[in-house]
């Protein structure tokens, strides 16, 4: 399944993507993208440089988001262009949630432009792990 | 400022990096996405798995004793990927980091690098741009 450029509208919304990230998978994540450092693996380390546990690599969740947007395109190779910026951590076992809108349509190169984010619920308070984000979406 | 401004615009060496079917999958699983393309026989790689050539790759950049970069204050601020097409797997492609910015705001440092990587062609593949921010140690 794939989205058609001619059946979008500015203002459409991506289907909402939802992990709990877990331990493992942040293990996981560090093997598989040789981003070893302490502050995601070792709750002391986290605990000396002032959180109060280990956090998921800013990569982790930009992944995460880069997945709702292939998963709705229908194409990973529909993803020109993804610009992040990360605004807040992520600890185990919270819920992410990433999604987006479509801010712009350019018939002449049928690229979709997005807002994206990623979002999670912390003691009744939205925080946002990325904000401000922008993707490129090449349709057919 | 600790961080060394006169490394602007200082390029590094062009470090090779073949992509491998393998690390693929195995980075596709770690991320949790299912799509089968990341898991043919050859297959393509997820839009951010150029992070993996970029901590393959960059550590002579972070590392570099002139730069002054004291890693453990290292947090991760912007990132942005521009995807001519995806990684894949035989892809044989180098890495070229540059140091792009190097700015103050506030109490924090930035180090802004772009990774330019290009196939056995030489032809512009994906470019990265990240972000790192050094807590507290401006002024």
């Amino acid at each position: 399944m794939s989205v058609a450029f001619d059946d979008l509208e500015v203002g459409d919304e991506i289907p909402v993507l939802s992990k709990v990230v877990k331990r493992e998978d942040v293990k996981a994540y560090a093997d598989a993208s040789g981003d070893q450092n302490p502050l995601h693996q070792d709750d002391n380390f986290a605990r000396s440089v002032g959180f109060p546990g280990i956090i998921a690599h800013g990569m982790f969740t930009m992944a995460h988001l880069a997945s709702a947007i292939t998963t709705w395109a229908g194409d990973p190779a529909a993803l020109k262009r993804i610009q992040v910026q990360f605004r807040a951590v992520v600890y185990m076992d919270e819920t992410i949630e990433a999604g987006g809108t479509i801010t712009a349509l350019d018939p002449t190169t049928r690229r979709a432009t997005l807002d994206v984010w990623v979002r999670l619920e912390r003691a009744g308070e939205v925080e946002q792990p990325i904000k401000n984000a922008v993707a490129e979406v090449q349709l057919s | 400022m600790t961080l060394n401004t006169a490394l602007v615009g200082k390029e590094y060496d062009e470090v090779p990096f073949e992509v491998e079917r393998e690390r693929i999958v195995q980075f596709a699983d770690a991320i949790g996405d299912p799509d089968p393309r990341y898991r043919s026989e050859e297959p393509i790689a997820p839009p951010t798995f150029p992070t993996v050539m970029q901590i393959a790759t960059g550590g002579q950049v972070v590392l570099d004793p002139e730069l002054g970069l004291d890693y453990s204050r290292v947090v991760h601020g912007e990132q942005e990927y521009v995807a001519e097409r995806p990684l894949r797997a035989g892809d044989k492609l180098t890495a070229t980091p540059r140091i792009a910015e190097i700015y103050a705001k506030g109490p924090n440092e930035f180090l802004v690098t772009e990774t330019i990587i290009r196939d056995e062609n030489g032809d512009v593949v994906i470019t990265g741009r990240s972000t790192l921010i050094s807590r507290g140690t401006a002024s």
